[in-house]
């Protein structure tokens, strides 16, 4: 038993050593100075960490706004995944009604189409509603997905109609009944739902590339392209910002990570 | 904050979903992005933000009570951007390119022709007497120019002056020569030479070699093709044959040379001027050295550098063309040279004590006239794409995998055949 | 059962509950979808002239498009097979009582929350054969140099793909072993089978449905991916590691052959629509419904 712990703990070892020790490489490189990042023998640990890295990301551009753009945009559209994917996910797993398959299918079908496809014609709706460059134009395209919609569904599924029915027979509205009784039981679901959409959104490039037209409506993925050069890139700064525009996603999965698991064994996958 | 919308933006946004007509069709009026009346809308380059040029930019607004909103991207995602811009019809007043995109689309008509200007002004501002031929060349369509060319540069030979002295050889001035100095100085880890991933590093050695890449009224592409063979094997020969070169690397950046060259670990490189900056602030101590040239059948090299241009829907071309003409003034030229090093296209540049008193700049500068424009016959049947994309295949086939140069360029050029048709 | 008026007040309440997603799906999914079609109808660089199913015709016999569908192929089938081995063999170890073993989950999901551009840039950096950190450390301890980018192009950019999603397979095979009763194991131990049979009669058939859903998705995933080959090897070397998608995507923004890159994009909305159906029905006996 104890040479198979020890194995264990070899390989995972080795796997959590493979996994971090790129991520500390992008650390380091954070802290190096220009000189270094640029020399082609690699420095793996700067000889003084450069913390001034950090600071002149926010006077070489807008960095401040950059943050606030991805929080506001990431976190509305977290929001309003979280609101609306559980009620489709529910009316897709409780209801019957006319053309249901169907429509699951065709909402599946989605999930199928590169997004850079879609973005032209994206692009000219929004640019005839004047929404070029504004926070609705940023968010809206996105409000919901069929990957949460699904999860939810795959989640809600096992929820025994008697509680509906129970709640009904005692004269609750259908909205009631979605709030007091699904909901609920749906907590580590949307935790699993919320930090994947956050994460995913946070990281978005090409709509904010082409749906911005101002550097200060920009988001952090789109605004980290202004520390290249037109030959080579800045290093140091495109590393620093990598490392700020960890740390929000890095911070919302320690704190969902406990329901991670749970949430997943419960989607009905089992 | 305004981020949720209303219940008449939910009813407009409807009312726009059905009137979204196919890609193209749709604003018919000029539309220029940047709608509000005082935002003068400009895509850069964002290594191109240059105090000389802001300097520019202050007097440009006060000029004409706008403000400039400077865009600044790397170029494939401001292509991006643009094509997108093309498909609504909302449309930057100012677009700065990498070179090439002018003739695409003027052809295409997204681009406006700017010879009513040049007719008017070209006398006061020396366009295009005062500019390299090339460039106006490679910025006309129909005998009417639609872009003004911003920066000039071209590709030559840097070294390490003191790892030539030490090995005992002179800068090369021929290939012979080059091959015969890489195989002295490659030792001990350190390369003769780097090669580049990137296809438009092997124009140097094509023009060198002689080639014509594509000719409108033959047909013909690369001919003599006995000497484009030899020109694109030559290369891979100092990778995989003498070994005196390292195998690039595929990706999307070019400073792979560069920083072989910045560590001492590759003694020459074929570079331009861009690559000045990094050797500098990376390896203060290395003497370098710059070569003309090299020559094979002829001493040339090819044209590369920026340009600018209107798009056809922009509102306000008086003022984009105020713009090109501030920035294109021979002391912005020079401001912006002394601050970076960048090589210009005026003729009268090249006298300017600052490129004649530095040695670097002025060997550059006096390569300049012999730069070609590798692909401007190719862009005005608008089938560029294909043909970049095809060549990017061929060259690293060649290159990186060693696959014989005969073999990979018959392939291109039957491929190149069939859309050049 | 329900009687009929019941079933249509329900259908009334759920087309309501519907009404936002079908608006919103409608005006920023299936129209702009539609559009596509139009377009993969269309030529010129403006799109604005017919061209009737010539991109169509044009792409099945284009040999670009057939060399991409096929590194997409073996690009997908290494991701597929690496996510499910991979992921499983993590999940079966992480699944033993071991302390510590809430820092390996968090550890191994890490890279998950990265974006692919910056995985994409940190490991090009890093695998570059003269200048990365990782042919300096193997110097470093007399071990050979690599040149994977050069010598197995596709299956590098697989790995990395690899290293940023497997911790998130993990997770999920982790979620279905735990949802496997205990009694089973029991039951088969009390047989006197070992660990062996133990993971290749129960744990395995078990888990089918998460295999099944990890294998639908990674399929979904893999031929879609993209970001590999625009950021860490621009498709090369050579056209080595032209995925489909990063292909589509320079002919829409690098040639401007929208009409042609359309037609590509419908016919590979095909491809995988069809992939996933026979993934589904292949897998029909585990309790993924469709």
């Amino acid at each position: 038993m104890g040479t198979r712990k020890w194995l264990l703990y070899a390989l995972l070892g080795l796997a959590g050593l493979v996994t971090v020790v790129p991520l500390l490489y992008m650390l380091s490189l954070s802290l190096q100075t220009e000189a270094e990042t640029l020399s082609a023998n690699a420095v793996l640990v700067p000889e003084s960490p450069q913390w001034g890295n950090y600071a002149e990301l926010f006077t070489r551009a807008p960095f401040g706004n950059f943050i606030v753009n991805s929080l506001i945009v990431a976190g509305v559209i977290t929001l309003a995944h979280l609101l609306f994917d559980p009620l489709v996910g529910y009316v897709f797993a409780k209801f019957r009604f006319p053309l249901r398959n169907t429509l699951f299918v065709a909402l599946l079908a989605t999930l199928m189409v590169p997004f850079f496809v879609r973005m032209i014609p994206l692009y000219v709706l929004m640019a005839n509603m004047g929404w070029l460059n504004t926070y609705q134009g940023l968010i809206t395209p996105f409000l919901m997905d069929a990957f949460g919609i699904f999860l939810m569904r795959q989640f809600i599924q096992p929820i025994p109609d008697d509680l509906i029915n129970a709640a009904r027979i005692d004269g609750a509205s259908e909205l009631r009944i979605y709030r007091s009784v699904i909901l609920p039981q749906t907590r580590p679901a949307l935790a699993v739902l919320g930090l994947f959409t956050f994460v995913f959104q946070w990281n978005e490039f090409l709509w904010p590339l082409v749906a911005t037209t101002t550097a200060e409506m920009r988001t952090i993925p789109v605004g980290l392209t202004l520390f290249n050069q037109e030959y080579f890139t800045l290093w140091h700064l495109t590393a620093a910002g990598s490392v700020i525009l960890f740390v929000p996603t890095a911070v919302l999965f320690v704190c969902t990570q406990r329901y991670f698991v749970r949430g997943i064994a419960l989607t009905g996958l089992k | 904050m305004s981020s949720h919308p209303s219940r008449r933006d939910l009813l407009r946004l409807v009312g726009a979903a059905a009137a979204v007509p196919v890609l193209s069709s749709c604003a018919g009026a000029p539309a220029t992005q940047s709608a509000a009346p005082g935002t003068f809308t400009v895509y850069w380059n964002a290594g191109h933000d240059y105090a000389a040029y802001r300097k520019v930019i202050a007097e440009f607004e006060q000029a004409n009570k706008v403000t400039v909103n400077l865009q600044k991207y790397q170029w494939p995602d401001l292509r991006t951007r643009l094509l997108a811009d093309f498909a609504s019809g909302t449309v930057p007043d100012l677009v700065e390119e990498p070179g090439g995109w002018v003739q695409e689309f003027a052809v295409s008509g997204n681009a406006r022709s700017l010879q009513d200007y040049v007719d008017r002004d070209g006398q006061a501002m020396g366009f295009p007497s005062d500019w390299q031929p090339v460039t106006v060349e490679r910025n006309s369509y129909q005998g009417k120019v639609y872009g003004v060319q911003l920066h000039l540069t071209c590709n030559t030979l840097l070294y390490n002056k003191a790892m030539l002295r030490d090995a005992g050889v002179e800068a090369p001035t021929t290939w012979e020569e080059l091959l015969d100095a890489a195989k002295k100085l490659t030792k001990d880890g350190v390369y003769g030479i780097a090669l580049n991933q990137d296809y438009t590093y092997m124009w140097p050695w094509l023009v060198q070699a002689g080639i014509t890449p594509y000719d409108l009224d033959t047909k013909a592409i690369m001919e003599p093709r006995a000497d484009a063979v030899a020109a694109l094997q030559f290369q891979a020969d100092l990778i995989h044959q003498h070994k005196v070169a390292p195998v690039p690397v595929s990706s999307t950046d070019y400073s792979g040379p560069q920083k072989l060259f910045s560590a001492k670990r590759a003694a020459m490189i074929l570079t331009g001027p861009w690559d000045l900056e990094p050797i500098r602030k990376t390896s203060a101590d290395i003497e370098l050295g710059v070569a003309p040239p090299l020559k094979n059948k002829t001493a040339a090299t090819q044209a590369a550098g920026v340009s600018m241009f209107v798009p056809a829907k922009a509102a306000r071309p008086d003022l984009s063309w105020d713009f090109i003409k501030r920035i294109t003034a021979l002391e912005v030229e020079q401001a912006a040279t002394k601050e970076t090093g960048m090589l210009m296209p005026r003729k009268s540049w090249v006298d300017l004590p600052e490129v004649q008193s530095d040695p670097v700049t002025k060997v550059f500068a006096e390569a300049l006239p012999t730069a070609k424009d590798s692909s401007q016959q190719v862009r005005l049947t608008g089938q560029l794409g294909k043909w970049e994309e095809q060549l990017k295949v061929m060259y690293q086939q060649v290159l990186i995998q060693n696959q014989p140069a005969a073999e990979a360029l018959d392939a291109f050029v039957k491929a190149a055949e069939g859309f050049l048709r | 059962m329900r009687s009929r008026t019941l079933y249509g007040r329900y259908a009334r309440t759920a087309y309501l509950f519907l009404l936002p997603a079908i608006l919103f799906f409608a005006a920023f999914f299936y129209l702009p979808i539609g559009n596509v079609v139009a377009t993969s109808f269309r030529t010129g660089p403006m799109a604005d002239q017919w061209a009737g199913l010539g991109n169509y015709t044009q792409a099945l016999a284009d040999p670009a498009v057939r060399h991409s569908f096929l590194v997409t192929v073996g690009f997908s089938a290494m991701v597929v097979a690496g996510s499910i081995v991979i992921g499983l063999a993590l999940a079966l170890a992480i699944d033993q009582p071991l302390r510590g073993r809430v820092v390996f989950r968090v550890l191994l999901l890490v890279p998950y929350l990265t974006s692919v551009a910056i995985v994409g840039l940190l490991w090009r950096n890093i695998l570059d054969p003269e200048l990365g950190v990782l042919n300096r450390a193997l110097g470093a301890i007399g071990l050979p140099e690599q040149q994977w980018l050069n010598t197995a192009p596709l299956l590098t950019i697989a790995a990395v793909t690899l290293w940023q999603s497997v911790g998130y397979t993990m997770v999920l095979f982790l979620a279905g072993l735990q949802g496997i009763p205990e009694t089973y194991h029991e039951a088969a131990r009390i047989d006197g089978a070992d660990a062996w049979h133990r993971f290749w009669r129960i744990t395995l058939p078990l888990l089918a449905p998460t295999t099944l859903f990890v294998s639908v998705m990674a399929v979904i995933s893999g031929l879609q991916a993209f970001g590999q080959a625009y950021i860490i090897t621009n498709g090369g070397p050579g056209d080595a590691t032209d995925l489909s998608v990063f292909h589509i995507f320079n002919v829409a923004f690098r040639t401007r052959d929208f009409g042609y890159s359309s037609a590509q994009s419908v016919l590979l909305l095909m491809v995988i629509v069809a992939f996933t159906v026979v993934q589904l029905r292949a897998g029909r006996r585990g309790e993924v419904t469709y």
